[in-house]
């Protein structure tokens, strides 16, 4: 029944209460789960904090002034030729898009990644989500039970909520530092798992009589915290990679990278809605060569594994892979035989979920130093992955309070040749 | 006959008195009665948490349900006022509202419990935190503002939005580049003329929170991004006139001049903070009082008159329009005198109703829950489980329920952390073994179920269970005697993590 009290000015105003009770519809009956296992819509965005080089990865320069050591080599679609350092990516090809057009404004770390992670959207005096968190809020937490914005990173994890902007603290990301469960997950060893369902059928019943003769909202809310709470913990062998075949530990890498990789595959077929993976040191400013001969590999293995395990599985249907950096590097080599940061012109890969397999938008030119086709900046690449994704940003808007602000920036468009 | 009728009717209607008449009861005339008043337990569990922070021990309940005399909830309000732990409540619920989780000082704090402790009035508080050059902790508000967070710059926008809406209910943040694009009332000029008063601000040393000021000797220059009309303003309060600078010789600007050599830091002879202390704190300043008695009003009842607290304007009105001024109005009249709006608040039918049913929040009818902060959950914990609170425990309460820094604290979301903590914090399962004199240790020597079962609603939800309550309990532990301690640990583990307890009802 529509609640009579209820009017529009009462969700306007009452912003984190109409979306908390907006997402407690995560979780859904087992019927309907197949079913929506089909409509899911997922992402995955592998982060390469530093900047990686797009010319010894995405868009390679071989026998140019700023060329480097490295050869390009074929690809698994005709005409599309990367760096050598991505040999089982390079058999991907046909699954995937790359956009080497891409042109951006900052190139300080601090100031890139977030201004690249929140899509850089007109200034409004307010804090705009990070992907994750945007994408957590329009597409849901699905089916899973799970937390819908997890991010898998090395060294500390936690609940990090900066990440949701003015979206408030819900659409935060749940970290988790080395890929180990948030902290107080596990059960003590004391309390067995009979005595924790005894405890917890109590709460409920407590509950239950508390919400009798009031607004179910309430309990509601604090129950789909203690379900959330229940179902990581049902999925404590997720954290445990030990128990998964060899031959995939082998596939992915042993590896931070490779480890973290096989955590997020593991997540997303558990229906996680959004899963960051991030990778740092590429900030190679000296000894750039060598840097990336040693850093690439250990992208390239795992991101194809992944690749072909989504397709495997049917779930490039569902998921948008991403992997980029805060920006790529400059032509120019240093005096370290490193190269600097580049906003000007570099490349971010995609695929799976609404996006054109096998094709390349955008060219820079012969040295590579500057974009030669139409520039795209961060912001035309959110509408492409909002579109990917079916979400319409001519039509969606984000209220801050009474605030109407647009989910990209509005003089944006999508890159149209990557899009399926 | 008619006459005399008439007389009667004339003395029935003659208004009492209004400087005679308690104001909790004036509101109650104009708010509705429509729920039952709460019961004997649930207004002192209610009263006790928005008063004194915490839930009344097992024993005070009993003493208080087996009170006969009529006037006992007036009594425990008047206690709770001039209890020690009065200071400390208001200090920590105030330090929340003003603070929003930026941090602490204990100097801060110390400030804060002094003044409530004096009942120092709202206009002389809000003046020494503005003008903030005040050794005793008062420049808190202020300094931690000026800090550089992270990378940042310092937020003097933030700091201009916060005065705006933490003083005056109106939250100008929009206005920061033009005109407010939904609230006509609510204009660009207004955040540049309050921003015209912090701008020139600094936080001289960072661990004394000593503010200084560079001289303002020019108005502020800005321009609307859609207009690009070049405008300028002094310092202003919003609606309200510019304040004159004045204007000095060259090298003349400062009554302290600032000197490297010997580390003195320079104070001007026009400074602009004094100058919004002495301007917005004020009986004329219909905002400020407005928004003062609107807070207190949503921290005793839930929601404020005025809701969203800080988007007071006309088309988003009171409501209860009536009642916000009268408040507002008394309030001055009784020269910003804290205590007495919290005692007038607490007294009215609207405070002390039963939380059971439905109907609009904003028409008051029946209580609204509210969520318990931190530091009301562990004291709370502490108190239900007849335990003592440590620093440590009092750090990871924080961190579990406390809302992120600059998150106002006037929604506060069951979490996914919090949730955990309470599943499987080693302290917190602690609380709930027989340690000597806890709670556990004491009914664990009790013999008869029912009595336990009555002990333990008591002492954690403050109230007696209903039947079927009692009925669960007993059975729970009549299948587990064998091992009792560990079956009342349970019971009162469902019930320290239930909705009921981490609410104020």
């Amino acid at each position: 029944m529509i609640n009579p009290f209820c009017t529009p000015a009462d969700h306007r105003l009452n912003r984190r209460a109409f979306l908390g009770a907006a997402a407690l519809g995560g979780l859904a009956t087992p019927a309907f789960a197949e079913a929506l296992r089909k409509e899911r819509r997922q992402v995955l965005f592998v982060w390469l904090d530093g900047g990686i080089s797009q010319l010894e990865s995405w868009d390679p320069k071989p026998n140019t002034i700023f060329g480097g050591p490295f050869r390009a080599i074929p690809t698994s679609v005709p005409g599309i030729h990367i760096s050598e350092l991505l040999p089982e990516t390079a058999k991907q090809m046909h699954r995937l898009a790359l956009v080497r057009s891409v042109c951006t404004q900052d190139n300080s770390h601090s100031a890139g990644v977030d201004r690249i992670q929140r899509g850089d959207p007109k200034n409004r005096g307010v804090v705009y989500p990070y992907l994750g968190s945007a994408m957590a809020r329009w597409l849901g937490p699905g089916t899973s039970g799970l937390p819908p914005y997890i991010w898998v990173k090395p060294m500390n994890g936690g609940f990090i909520y900066k990440d949701a902007g003015f979206l408030g603290p819900k659409y935060g990301a749940l970290a988790l530092g080395d890929g180990k469960p948030p902290e107080n997950l596990l059960r003590p060893a004391e309390i067995s798992e009979v005595d924790d369902a005894e405890r917890n059928e109590l709460r409920e019943l407590a509950d239950k009589r508390y919400a009798e003769k009031r607004k179910a909202d309430t309990t509601d809310a604090n129950s789909y915290a203690f379900a959330m709470a229940a179902q990581l913990q049902k999925r404590v062998e997720l954290f445990d990679l030990s128990k998964l075949p060899e031959k995939d530990r082998d596939r992915y890498g042993s590896h931070d990278l490779g480890r973290h990789l096989l955590l997020a595959r593991r997540l997303l077929e558990e229906g996680v809605t959004f899963v960051k993976v991030t990778s740092y040191g590429w900030d190679t400013h000296g000894d750039n060569f060598n840097g990336h001969a040693s850093l690439v590999p250990k992208f390239d293995k795992p991101f194809a594994a992944m690749i072909q395990d989504l397709a495997d599985r049917g779930m490039l249907d569902n998921v948008l892979v991403i992997a980029m950096s805060e920006f790529g590097r400059t032509p120019r080599i240093n005096g370290h035989l490193g190269r600097d940061h580049w906003p000007e012109a570099w490349s971010v890969c995609m695929g799976g979920r609404g996006i054109k397999p096998g094709v390349v938008a955008g060219k820079t030119n012969e040295k590579g130093t500057d974009v030669a086709t139409e520039p795209h900046d961060i912001g035309h690449l959110f509408h492409t992955w909002f579109r990917a994704l079916g979400v319409d940003p001519e039509k969606q808007k984000y209220y801050n309070a009474t605030q109407p602000l647009p989910i990209a920036h509005e003089e944006m468009h999508p890159v149209k040749e990557v899009l399926a | 006959m008619f006459r005399s009728l008439l007389i009667l009717v004339l003395f029935l209607f003659v208004p009492a008195l209004p400087a005679a008449e308690p104001l909790h009861l004036r509101i109650n005339r104009l708010i509705p009665v429509a729920a039952n008043p709460a019961d004997d337990a649930e207004f002192l569990r209610r009263v006790t948490l928005d008063l004194a922070g915490t839930i009344p021990t097992a024993e005070e309940t009993k003493r208080f349900l087996a009170d006969r005399s009529p006037d006992k909830r007036t009594k425990r309000i008047d206690e709770l006022l001039t209890a020690p732990s009065y200071a400390p409540r208001m200090a920590s619920l105030f330090h929340v509202m003003w603070m929003e989780r930026l941090g602490d000082s204990p100097e801060w704090t110390k400030y804060l419990t002094d003044s409530f402790a004096k009942n120092k009035p709202w206009d002389a508080i809000a003046k020494e935190m503005l003008r903030a050059d005040g050794t005793d902790g008062s420049s808190f508000f202020i300094a931690k503002r000026l800090e550089n967070y992270g990378q940042n710059p310092v937020d003097y926008s933030g700091l201009t939005r916060d005065i705006g809406r933490l003083f005056l209910g109106k939250n100008f943040q929009c206005c920061e580049c033009h005109d407010h694009l939904t609230v006509d009332e609510y204009k660009q000029q207004h955040f540049q003329g309050l921003f015209a008063f912090v701008r020139n601000a600094y936080l001289a040393d960072a661990k004394a929170m000593r503010v200084a000021e560079k001289p303002t000797l020019d108005k502020l220059a800005f321009a609307s991004v859609f207009t690009k009309v070049p405008m300028t303003t002094a310092p202003a309060l919003p609606g309200g006139a510019m304040v004159e600078i004045p204007q000095f010789a060259k090298g003349d600007e400062f009554a302290i001049k600032p000197d490297r050599k010997t580390n003195t830091v320079g104070v001007p002879k026009f400074r602009t903070l004094a100058a919004l202390a002495e301007q917005l704190p004020t009986a004329s300043n219909a905002d400020f009082s407005r928004n003062f008695v609107n807070r207190v009003w949503f921290l005793l009842l839930g929601r404020g008159l005025v809701h969203p607290l800080d988007l007071h304007h006309k088309d988003n009105p009171a409501s209860q329009p009536a009642v916000l001024e009268l408040l507002a109005k008394e309030f001055v009249e009784h020269k910003f005198d804290i205590q007495w709006l919290v005692r007038e608040i607490a007294m009215t039918q609207a405070y002390q109703r039963s939380s059971l049913g439905t109907a609009k929040p904003e028409s008051f009818a029946f209580a609204l829950e509210k969520r318990l902060t931190a530091e009301q959950l562990l004291a709370a914990m502490m108190a239900a489980t007849e335990s003592k609170p440590s620093d440590a425990l009092k750090a990871k309460f924080l961190k579990a329920f406390a809302n992120q820094p600059r998150e106002p604290e006037d929604e506060i979301a069951p979490s996914l952390k919090a949730a955990l903590f309470l599943l499987h914090d080693k302290d917190v399962l602690e609380l709930l073994k027989p340690k000597p004199g806890n709670l556990v240790d004491r009914l664990a020597r009790v013999d008869n179920t029912e009595i336990i079962a009555n002990e333990l609603y008591v002492a954690i939800l403050t109230r007696k269970p209903t039947a079927d309550e009692a009925k669960t309990a007993s059975n729970f532990l009549a299948k587990r005697n064998d091992r009792k301690a560990d079956a009342i640990g349970k019971l009162a583990w469902a019930l320290l993590a239930s909705t009921e307890f981490g609410l104020n009802h």
